[in-house]
C-alpha cells in the first residue's frame, strides 16, 4: 500500500482540475476489489458557490455534486478498489419546485428512501462480483439510516455509511478523505460481519452507537460510552473490537418481510421529557394514530408525572394498546430495566437514542405488541 | 493510595473499619433483583471461611495463612459444592481494601490493609451470586506491584481458572498500575473463562467508599457467561473495560478510568451485565505467552520525550544494560542514543504521549528499526516488550506481536 501522504498529495493537487493523470495505479492484471457507492446525497455530494462557504449549501439543483465528480476529483479512489457508482438521490428540483415542501428531497430521508436502499443493499449482498459497499448520506440524519439497514439486511460483506461536515467544494473539506477512507474500509475483508459501520474523520464505528453529537466539527460523529470500533489511518485499516449485539445477517428483521408499502410501517413517534412536561402532546399522537411512542426521559429515563404530565398520558396511551418505550436525554448510559418500570409496562430502551429506538420499535411492532417481546427485541439488538 | 508514606498505620484499622461499616448504609441494602446470572434455586451457603471480627482486626494473622500456590489446597476453598459459579478472589491490595484513620480520610490512608476475608465479609449479597474463594497474593498499594508478584499471581490465577469447576476469578489491585497488571493478565492468562480487575478510588474506610458497589459487580461480572472470552476485564464505577484499551485518566474520580478511542465494552448496571463489544486483539487461549516456567521478565525502561530532551537517559539505559526501552515521544527525539541503544542489541519501542491513537507502522520506522506501539501506551507497551523479549530479540518479530495484542 502507497503512503497516505503521497495520496494526499495527490488529492491536493488533482482537486478542482478538469484533467490529471490518475497516480500511482496499481499494476494492470492485479484484481481490486469490487466496490459499490452508492449516492443518497449528503454535505459530501454538495457544492456552494465558493470555497469560503462551508455553511449554507444544498437544496438547490445548481449545488449538487453528482457521483462521477467524486471519482474525477478522486482517482486516489481506484487505488483501493474497482469502483461502480449508483445514485439514489432524489431528482434534482426544478427551479419552479426550489424551496417548495413537494420539491424532491424537501422532506429529507423517507422511509420510501430507506426501503429502496435497502432492497438494493440486499440485492448487493448476494451478488457475488461485490466485495464492499459504500453509502453517502446527509450527516443530519444518516445514523438513523445506516441502523435501519444494520436491522434489515442480511449482509456479510462491509457496508460503510460516509458523509462530511463540509461541501465537497468547502475550504479544508473533510470529503475526499472521508471518501477514500470509506472505499479502504469497504475494501477491506475484516470490515465484514461487523453489521453496517460509519467511517468518518478517521474512525470506523458501529451503525448501532454512532451519533452526531455536534452540528458542524469533523469529529462530529461518535459513539458516545462504547468508542469506536477501528480506525482507518494511512498505514492500515484496523479493528480493536466488534459489536456484540445483533445485526445485519444475525437479525430477524428483514426488508422483504417488511409490510410492503412503506406507509404501513407502523407509526412511532418521540416526545422530550423536561419540568412540567404536558401529557397532552402524546394525547395528541395517540389521536393521531401511533402504534408505538418513544418517551424521551430525563436522568434514568424518568417521563414527567402530575395530574397533566406525561406520566398519566403513557397510562391512557397504553389503555388504547399504544407501547411505550423510554430513552434517556442524558445521551449516555442505560436506562434500565426496574420492578417499578416493570409494572408500569414501560420497554426501557437500553443505551439508544430516541430516534434510534423509534426504528427498532418499528420493526419489532411490524411482529408483535407483546411487551415481553417488545423487550427482549430492545435487549438483543 | 495517594500518600503512603505520609500517614502512619493506625494501630487497630480493622477495628476502625468495622466501626465505619456500622455507620454506612451500603452493606445493608439487599441485592438488586434478577441481577444474579447464576441459578436461583440453590440455597446460599458460607463458601468462604469469613474471618470473625475478632480476626479481622488482626490481619497479619489471616495473610500468613493465605497464598498456597496450589488453588485446591488453598484456605477459602469451599468443601461444599454450592452449585453456584466458583469465582476466587486474588487480592493484591490497593485502595480498595486500603484502610485510614477516620471515614473522612479518602486521600490519606493506608492501602491493602483490609484483607480478602472482610471484603467478602462486608457484602454477604455476593453468597446469591458466586461460590466464594480467596487467595492472599500480595496487600500492597500497586506501585509495588513487581515482575515476582506478578508472575505469582499469573500462575495462580492460571492454576485456578486450569481446574474443571472454577468459573472466574476476580483480582483487587491498587488503580495506579492496575491497567499495567491487568493488561499483563489479559496477555498471559491462558483461559477464556472471566477474569475481572477491580479496585476503588476511596478507601474502605472512607465516606462514600465505591469498593463495596465495585467488588460486587466484579463478582457478578465474572460470574457473568456474557463476559467469557473478552479477555481480562478492568471494573469500576460500573463500567466494563478491555484491559487492552483501559487507562486511569485521573488522579482521584471515581471515573478515572476510561479507554479513550475505543470506549467502554459493556456494563454492571443493576437489572444486567451487559456487553456491546468483543474486542478483536489476541489473549486468553490464543496467546503465545507462557509464563508457567519464567522466573524473571526482562529489564524494559521508559524514557519520555520533550523539547530538547538531552538522550543521557538513554545513555544510562545502556550503562544499567536493559534489554528495552519504551520511548514515550512527542516525535523521534533520540535519534543518537537511540541508534546507539540499537547497536548494543536493546529493542527500541515508540509510543505516543498524547493518551490516544496510533503509532502508524511506517516504511521510516521499519527501517530504522524501531517498533511501532500501536495504540498502547507507555506503561502497557512496556508489558507487551517485556513478554516479547522473553521469547525474542527480533524487531520484526516484535512488530507483530504489538500489531496482534
Amino acid at each position: 500500500m502507497k503512503s497516505l501522504s503521497l495520496l494526499l498529495l495527490s488529492v491536493a493537487a488533482s482537486f478542482g482540475l478538469s484533467a490529471q493523470e490518475i497516480p500511482n495505479l496499481p499494476p494492470p492484471g492485479l484484481t481490486m476489489p469490487h466496490v459499490v457507492l452508492i449516492s443518497m446525497g449528503g454535505a459530501i455530494a454538495s457544492q456552494a458557490k465558493d470555497r469560503m462557504n462551508i455553511t449554507d449549501f444544498g437544496g438547490q439543483a445548481a449545488s449538487r455534486v453528482d457521483p462521477e465528480k467524486w471519482l474525477k476529483d478522486l482517482p486516489d479512489l481506484r487505488l483501493f478498489a474497482h469502483i461502480t457508482m449508483e445514485d439514489f438521490r432524489p431528482p434534482a428540483p426544478k427551479p419552479e419546485e426550489e424551496g417548495k415542501p413537494e420539491a424532491p428531497g424537501a422532506a429529507g430521508t423517507t422511509t420510501a428512501q430507506l426501503y429502496s436502499v435497502a432492497k438494493r443493499l440486499q440485492e448487493l449482498a448476494k451478488d457475488e462480483t461485490v466485495d464492499g459497499i459504500v453509502v453517502t448520506h446527509d450527516t443530519n440524519t444518516m445514523a438513523e439510516t445506516a441502523w435501519f439497514m444494520d436491522l434489515v439486511v442480511d449482509v456479510k460483506k462491509p457496508v460503510v455509511f460516509v458523509d462530511s461536515q463540509r461541501p465537497w467544494s468547502g475550504i479544508a473539506g473533510d470529503g475526499p478523505l472521508n471518501l477514500l477512507n470509506a472505499v479502504r474500509v469497504a475494501a477491506t475483508k475484516a470490515a465484514g460481519g461487523k453489521g453496517v459501520l460509519h467511517s468518518m474523520n478517521q474512525a470506523i464505528d458501529a451503525a448501532r452507537d454512532v451519533n452526531e453529537t455536534s452540528a458542524y466539527r469533523v469529529q462530529a460523529f461518535q459513539s458516545t460510552d462504547l468508542g469506536v470500533i477501528g480506525v482507518a489511518d494511512p498505514d492500515i485499516v484496523k479493528f480493536y473490537s466488534e459489536p456484540t449485539r445483533r445485526h445485519t445477517f444475525k437479525s430477524e428483521f428483514n426488508i422483504a418481510k417488511l409490510p410492503a408499502d412503506p406507509k404501513n410501517l407502523p407509526a412511532v413517534e418521540c416526545v422530550y421529557s423536561y419540568t412540567e412536561a404536558p401529557g397532552y402532546l402524546i394525547d395528541a399522537l395517540v389521536e393521531h394514530g401511533v402504534k408505538g411512542l418513544v418517551v424521551d426521559g430525563t436522568g434514568g429515563g424518568s417521563a414527567t408525572g402530575g395530574i397533566n404530565g406525561q406520566t398519566e398520558a403513557i397510562k391512557r396511551a397504553q389503555a388504547k394498546g399504544v407501547v411505550v418505550v423510554v430513552t434517556t436525554r442524558t445521551r449516555g448510559g442505560r436506562v434500565q430495566d426496574t420492578p417499578h418500570r416493570r409494572e408500569s409496562k414501560i420497554v426501557p430502551a437500553d443505551n439508544l437514542p430516541p430516534e434510534k429506538a423509534r426504528i427498532l420499535l418499528q420493526l419489532a411492532l411490524t411482529e408483535t405488541t407483546d411487551l415481553a417481546e417488545v423487550k427482549r427485541i430492545f435487549d438483543e439488538y | 493510595m495517594k500518600h503512603p508514606r505520609t500517614l502512619a498505620l493506625a494501630g487497630c484499622c480493622g477495628v476502625l473499619a468495622l466501626a465505619m461499616r456500622a455507620a454506612d448504609p451500603v452493606p445493608s441494602k439487599p441485592a438488586a433483583p434478577a441481577a444474579a446470572p447464576a441459578p436461583k434455586t440453590v440455597p446460599a451457603t458460607a463458601t468462604a471461611p469469613i474471618a470473625p471480627p475478632a480476626a479481622a482486626a488482626k490481619p497479619a494473622a489471616i495473610s500468613t495463612a493465605a497464598a498456597a500456590p496450589a488453588p485446591t489446597a488453598t484456605p477459602g476453598t469451599s468443601p461444599a459444592a454450592s452449585g453456584l459459579p466458583k469465582i476466587r478472589l486474588f487480592a493484591t491490595g490497593g485502595t480498595i481494601q486500603g484502610s485510614g484513620e477516620n471515614r473522612d480520610n479518602i486521600a490519606n490512608y493506608r492501602a491493602g490493609q483490609i484483607k480478602a476475608p472482610q471484603i467478602i465479609a462486608d457484602l454477604p449479597e455476593l453468597k446469591k451470586i458466586a461460590d466464594l474463594s480467596f487467595s492472599e497474593v500480595s496487600s500492597v498499594a500497586s506501585g509495588a506491584i513487581d515482575a515476582k508478584v506478578l508472575l505469582k499471581l499469573a500462575n495462580e490465577i492460571n492454576a485456578w481458572l486450569a481446574l474443571p469447576d472454577s468459573a472466574g476469578a476476580v483480582i483487587t489491585h491498587g488503580t495506579d498500575t492496575m491497567e499495567e497488571s491487568a493488561y499483563f493478565l489479559q496477555l498471559v492468562i491462558k483461559s477464556d473463562k472471566p477474569v475481572v480487575v477491580v479496585g476503588s478510588m476511596r478507601p474502605f474506610t472512607g465516606l462514600s467508599r465505591d469498593g463495596p458497589l465495585n467488588f460486587y459487580n466484579a463478582v457478578r461480572t465474572a460470574a457473568s457467561p456474557d463476559a467469557v472470552g473478552k479477555g481480562v476485564l478492568v471494573l469500576l464505577n460500573d463500567t466494563i473495560h478491555s484491559a487492552r484499551f483501559v487507562t486511569k485518566n485521573n488522579t482521584h474520580r471515581v471515573d478515572t478510568f476510561v479507554s479513550r478511542e475505543l470506549g467502554a465494552i459493556g456494563y454492571a448496571d443493576s437489572d444486567r451485565v451487559v456487553f456491546y463489544r468483543m474486542p478483536l486483539t489476541r489473549f486468553g487461549s490464543k496467546t503465545e505467552f507462557d509464563v508457567e516456567k519464567i522466573e524473571t521478565l526482562p529489564i524494559v525502561d521508559i524514557v519520555y520525550g520533550y523539547q530538547e530532551a538531552s538522550g543521557a537517559a538513554i545513555e544510562a539505559l545502556i550503562a544499567a544494560g536493559v534489554k528495552g526501552i519504551v520511548l514515550d515521544g512527542s516525535a523521534p527525539p533520540y535519534n543518537r542514543a537511540t541508534l546507539l541503544a540499537m547497536s548494543k542489541g536493546m529493542v527500541i519501542v515508540q509510543c505516543d504521549r498524547k493518551g490516544s491513537g496510533r503509532i502508524l507502522t511506517s516504511e521510516r520506522s521499519a527501517g530504522r528499526g524501531t517498533v511501532s506501539a500501536d495504540n498502547l501506551n507507555a506503561q502497557k507497551a512496556r508489558i507487551l516488550l517485556r513478554l516479547a523479549l522473553s521469547k525474542t530479540s527480533n524487531a520484526s518479530e516484535i512488530q507483530r506481536m504489538f500489531n496482534e495484542y
